[in-house]
């Protein structure tokens, strides 16, 4: 099972968050075009390597984070520092 | 010739003053404390433990340990032991398993069936064709199992499982195992040392070497004095991301196996070698086994396991003859495999061996015993990522590039003598110990709640162990002759081969189209020997054909282990034990155990709508919201407006996800300036909570709103009917309850029979008058118990779940879930007046904001022509006799109220409209006429009584 | 009449167990426990000195955890959690405090003796060893699959650990425990003692 380092909490197990998918910018809903709009909801990058993530602690310290892992190898970066948790919407 | 029971031997680990008594295929034995159920029915003399697979050839001992293929037995109700792993306990009922004469054919396709399964492939090929076989194929096949016997009746036994998080695991206790394991503990790390077997020591417990006996006793005693933790009989099953191990421990005493789940900083792989079986003509005969198998026999439990035996050996360690002439063996011949010389075969009867023919002669003898060579049980790393490299010099693979994390020693890593490869394992357990030291500082640091670290963290130690040697290892794998390459599913060499010629030649190809080692040894013993015939075929080495890949688990997992202690956690509210006092059919909604009914809840209907019924609704998700942003939040979360909700004011809402897909439904009430409650579906409550915060904390973090999730706090009561204003009023006598003082959708805090703190509300889920009490959880049963009490002359009667359905379903109001699935927007629910797309922002309004120009199914109440009929739930709705679907009937019930069936059904636009017709076609084909409803309400459209 | 109304515990069904004097498990349901929540760093959080992963005795006698960031959980007597709650208010526009009062929405145990992080690890996956998790240490977790605040708050040298969850698992996660702690030899506290009265049975 995958350790996720939670930047609250310290290292994981994945099965004590919730996986929030890639994260994305939301577009503005007031100016959106319908295409727009339906890439934010289904649209994934999908990408092997690389790839900036959402998480929720949901077990732990119940905050929504954003971090990046490399999909090919499991690898996280070193999680941002608290303060800087802003993830996207899922 | 049979095995027979030698005298005391130095070595053994039998104790011969206990003796064990058991049965063996219903026939009586003993044995003694310490054998294994295979080494004391060696002692007595048994030769055959089971029949092969597929050919269904007698099979004796082969390596008289936990991976010997030929000794799965069944020990009372539990089939697959390992009998040359299994502990004899007094009053085992032992049998074989797999017994062809016990295997009746009814079916005269039988013999043809039999004829085809002497091919590779035969899976694929024999059960394809004729197709109305099938029936007859999964009979013959399960039949065919080589497993025993499931007992569906057998009690459950206890399976447990545990953490833990130690700095080192070893897997493997041999020599090296135990000193990296005592090095890495000295250097200050927990380490938690693994070994398979029943006692550590590996090699050394069956040898005679007097040096190696001291080196054993020395390294038990260190051992046991050193804070290591040793889980004998236990195995590592798996390795997974970020050194995450499973481990089976069998030898608990609370437990039948216990499963450890460990998260290791550091993992040493420590398995030794396994001696390789040799494939030539016979090889599966009883009486030929491994040269380990002869140790073993000899120096553990002082069983001779022949008369007169031929020694084919290619290294010193597999040289037994020392050890055969010591227990009295007659030794006719040592074939040496270094110079060349082979073994081509062994002849006798279908039981055993009489005679082996080597180098073209024939010696006569009962027992033949091969070194062939060593398999390296890389598993463990290939599960790290690692993929090891054959070496033809040493004719065996090693590590490659295994991550950081995991480092080998021991027999896996190279050759030695016995110090070397102890000082090997002390480098080891040393450069364990130092990295564990890294982890733990960073996860230290990391950690709020860990004991604060001081310094950086210590620089990650590199690898600078002395590698072990490689000796020379002639590449023996199969003789001129064919034979048997894998034990437990009986694929030969000639089967590799044909499936070679077939075109499956790539190793993985032929490995599922043999089956060849995929049985109860995981490949321990044939994966080499499948690759080297699969070479030989292609004309090529074992390097270039490459290995299957190693994949959980290490060795076979019971179901048990892996299923054993789940938890499956439940929910109950504070009123449970009055319901189980009286008689309630409970149902499983979610987590929560709720009262379904409590014996009849028509009559529990009709009591609701004439008196006053109450229902126990703690489950209903209830969020307390505190701040001045509440208004801003609802108003993003709900699809209506509400900012001008007054104080003591309840107001209903849909949410809707950003897809414009209803999410949730519920009332939130204002109790004060800056604090109101939420309420959500039961089901609902916690992915709410989670999107509630999602908003607020990732695209809100501005606005001041605290959420807490309250559900469990309040024991929530409804009470519904006519003379519930009554009821109320007998327990409430701090609000006042006239239809003035205290309206429909308004909400006040009250004291309830003498509870401080409580609130409730007036809304109408029943169609009812109906009063919602909200109490401390504390206190719900003294409050429930109070209503019950004080409203016996009104003929207050709980009802449960069902009767709420009813009554929701003729009051004709939706369920999210239930009569919406993921799929249905909002304007489905025929509420567009809650949809405010005059609002400036709200989640999901995009999609509902375009959705006009979709022709979206409509929720509609629906009533059959014919009143007793009740269509089940999911019936679909069709066009008149096609099969063209329209709809569907999304909830039905039996109404006691109106006296017939009514339904909410999704139907096209275009019959959404008062006085459609419809053909519902039911579950048993019938076709059933009915009629769309004008309301969505069955009873009561104008809701006179709600409002009363 | 509030005066005769009795605290009802979310453990109901009673549990025979032996007695080792190794481990003990007590229902402290009843003990008074609010929420209060704040800015991460603000003028409360710096009043309540109880940063996120640790807790503090205050001199009021509430025992005050850290169990969030911005998030902290007050048990104690009536009274001594009051004040503490009292003693937030008035930062203004400076802060955001508020208080909920929790004691029905949270079942609460003691688990004590010196086998208590070996009960812990049958049913939750953190590690217990004292640097992970030191006396005063406070982090929530998944136990048996519940979600529970869990404390460690030893007694006069004694290894002990609240473990609070939502109210309505309360039967379940307490059986779970007597499960878990049974091959130690387990002593039962069955309910609703008030938190002092928790402190006492624990030495």
């Amino acid at each position: 099972m995958l350790l996720v380092p939670c930047p609250n909490c310290g290292p994981r197990n994945s099965a004590d968050l919730r996986y929030g998918g890639e994260s994305h910018a939301r577009p503005d809903p007031a100016t959106a075009s319908p295409h727009e709009w339906r890439a934010y909801l289904y649209l994934r990058h999908n990408p092997a390597g690389w790839l900036r993530e959402t998480w929720y602690c949901r077990s732990g310290c119940r905050r929504w984070f954003a971090l990046e892992r490399n999909t090919a190898t499991n690898e996280f970066r070193d999680p941002p520092l608290p303060g800087d948790k802003r993830g996207g919407a899922a | 010739m049979a095995m027979s029971r030698l005298g005391q031997r130095p070595t053994e680990v039998i104790k011969r003053s206990v003796t064990l008594h058991f049965r063996w295929n219903g026939r009586s034995f003993s044995g003694f404390e310490g054998d294994t159920v295979a080494s004391a029915l060696a002692a007595s003399g048994q030769q055959v433990f089971s029949r092969s697979l597929k050919y269904h050839r007698p099979r004796g001992i082969l390596t008289a340990d936990y991976w010997d293929p030929n000794l799965m037995v069944q020990v009372g109700d539990d089939p697959n032991v390992r009998a040359g792993h299994r502990l004899l306990e007094e009053g085992m009922d032992v049998r074989a398993q797999n017994v062809w004469p016990s295997l009746r054919f009814d079916l005269k396709a039988a013999n043809s069936l039999v004829g085809r399964f002497l091919s590779a492939g035969f899976y694929y090929k024999t059960f394809m064709r004729p197709r109305w076989l099938w029936p007859s194929y999964e009979r013959v096949l399960s039949a065919f199992g080589p497993g025993g016997r499931v007992d569906i009746d057998s009690p459950d036994r206890y399976h447990d499982k545990r953490y833990t998080h130690p700095d080192v695991v070893v897997a493997g206790a041999g020599p090296a195992g135990i000193e990296a394991a005592l090095a890495a503990s000295k250097a200050g790390a927990r380490v938690l040392l693994v070994e398979h077997e029943h006692s550590v020591g590996g090699h050394l417990r069956y040898s005679t070497r007097a040096a190696e006996q001291v080196a054993l006793g020395k390294l038990r005693g260190t051992l046991e004095a050193s804070d290591v933790e040793v889980l004998t009989d236990s195995t590592v099953t798996g390795r997974y991301e970020d050194n995450w191990l499973g481990i089976v421990q069998r030898n608990h005493p609370i437990a039948v196996e216990r499963l450890i789940k460990a998260r290791a900083k550091m993992l040493v792989v420590a398995p030794g070698l396994i001696e390789r079986p040799y494939v030539f003509e016979g090889n599966d005969r009883p009486g030929v086994i491994t040269s380990a198998a002869a140790r073993r026999l000899i120096n553990l439990w002082g069983v001779k396991p022949g008369e007169r035996a031929v020694v084919f050996s290619a290294n010193d360690e597999g040289d037994a003859a020392a050890d055969l002439r010591d227990a009295g063996v007659d030794v006719a011949a040592v074939i040496d495999g270094r110079k060349g010389h082979r073994i081509n075969s062994t002849r006798g009867s279908r039981r055993a061996v009489e005679g082996v023919v080597a180098d073209g002669v024939r010696i006569d003898a009962d027992l033949l015993v091969v070194a062939a060579g060593w398999t390296a049980p890389t598993s463990l790393l290939n599960m790290a990522g690692d993929r090891p490299a054959y070496d033809r010099y040493a004719a065996r693979f090693f590590p490659s590039n295994p991550p950081d994390s995991v480092l080998a020693t021991g027999g896996l890593s190279g050759d030695g003598t016995l110090d070397e490869l102890r000082t090997h394992g002390a480098a080891t357990g040393r450069l364990a110990a130092a990295r564990a030291l890294s982890v733990a500082h960073r996860i230290q640091a990391r950690t709020a709640r860990a004991r604060a670290v001081g310094g950086p963290e210590p620089d990650w130690a590199a690898d600078d162990r002395l590698p072990l040697r490689r000796d020379f290892h002639p590449e023996l794998f199969r003789s001129d002759t064919h034979g048997m390459i894998d034990f437990s599913e009986d694929v030969g060499s000639k089967d590799l081969l044909a499936a070679a010629r077939e075109g499956y030649d790539s190793v993985e190809l032929a490995k599922r189209y043999t089956t060849a080692t995929m049985g109860s040894s995981q490949g321990k013993l044939e994966t080499v020997n499948t690759v080297a015939v699969l070479a030989e075929a292609r004309g090529e080495n074992i390097g270039e054909v490459g290995t299957t890949v190693w994949r959980p688990p290490y060795a076979p997992v019971s179901l048990g282990a892996l299923a054993g202690r789940v938890f499956e956690p439940v929910r109950v509210s504070p009123i449970q034990p009055w319901h189980e006092a009286n008689g309630v059919r409970t149902i499983l909604a979610g987590q929560w155990v709720r009262p379904d009914h409590y014996g009849d809840p028509a009559a529990e209907v009709r009591n609701a709508r004439s008196n006053v019924g109450i229902i126990d609704v703690t489950p209903l998700g209830k969020l307390d919201l505190r701040g001045p942003d509440i208004p801003k939040l609802l108003n993003l979360l709900y699809t209506n407006k509400w900012s001008n909700l007054a104080v003591g004011k309840v107001r209903y809402g849909m949410m809707c996800g950003e897809d414009g897909v209803v999410l949730d439904d519920g009332v939130t009430g204002r109790l004060g300036e800056d604090h109101y409650m939420m309420t959500t579906t039961s089901s609902g409550a916690g992915v709410v909570w989670e999107w509630v915060e999602n908003w607020l904390q990732t695209e809100r973090p501005d606005w001041r709103v605290h959420v807490t999730p309250v559900t469990s706090a309040y024991a929530s009561i409804n009470v519904a009917g006519p003379k519930s204003r009554r009821l109320v009023g007998r327990v409430v006598r701090d609000v006042d309850l006239s239809p003035e003082g205290f309206a429909y959708m308004e909400v006040r805090s009250a004291t309830v029979a003498g509870v401080a703190g409580c609130f409730m509300w007036r809304i109408g889920f029943t169609g009812d008058l109906s009063y919602e009490l909200h109490v401390p959880a504390g206190h719900g049963m003294h409050v429930w118990e109070a209503l019950i009490e004080a409203g016996a002359d009104l003929g207050v009667g709980p009802f449960g779940m069902e009767g709420q359905r009813i009554m929701r379903l003729e009051k004709g109001h939706f369920i999210v879930g239930q009569d919406t699935d993921g799929l249905t927007m909002a304007p489905s629910t025929g509420l567009s007046r809650l949809i405010r797309l005059d609002k400036e922002n709200f989640v999901g309004r995009p999609e509902l904001g375009w959705s006009g120009s979709r022709r979206l199914p409509m929720i509609v109440a629906i009533q059959p022509d014919h009143p007793q009929t009740v269509p089940d739930e999911g019936c679909q709705i069709v066009r008149g006799d096609t099969n063209e679907i329209l709809g569907r009937i999304t909830s039905s019930r039996m109404s006691p109220t109106l006296r017939r069936s009514i339904c909410l059904g999704q139907v096209e636009p275009e019959l959404a409209i008062g006085g459609s017709r419809v053909t519902v076609l039911l579950a048993s084909g019938d076709r059933i006429g009915a009629t769309v409803m004008g309301h969505h309400a069955h009873f009561d459209p104008a809701g006179e009584r709600l409002r009363g | 009449m509030a005066d005769a109304l009795r605290f009802e515990s979310p453990v109901t069904r009673s549990h025979p167990a032996g007695e080792s004097g190794g481990l003990t498990l007590t229902d402290s349901s009843a003990t008074v426990k609010w929420l209060v929540r704040a800015f991460d760093e603000g003028p409360a959080a710096a009043c309540l000195q109880t940063p996120f992963g640790s807790s503090r005795q205050d001199p009021s006698g509430a025992l005050v955890l850290g169990s969030r960031p911005g998030e902290w959980i007050l048990l104690g007597a009536q009274d001594a959690v009051a004040r503490v709650v009292e003693s937030l208010q008035g930062f203004g526009s400076g802060d955001f405090v508020t208080a909920v009062e929790w004691t029905h929405g949270r079942a609460m145990f003691r688990v004590s003796g010196r086998h208590a992080p070996r009960a812990l690890e049958k049913v939750c996956s953190l590690d217990w060893s004292d640097p992970m998790t030191p006396d005063g240490a406070v982090t929530s977790a998944s136990v048996a699959k519940v979600i529970c605040d869990i404390a460690r708050d030893d007694c006069r040298g004694t290894l002990s650990y609240l473990v609070l969850c939502d109210r309505s698992f309360g039967q379940y996660v307490f059986d779970a425990l007597i499960d878990a702690g049974r091959e130690f030899g387990l002593t039962v506290v069955p309910a609703g003692l008030s938190f002092s009265d928790t402190q006492d049975t624990v030495g």
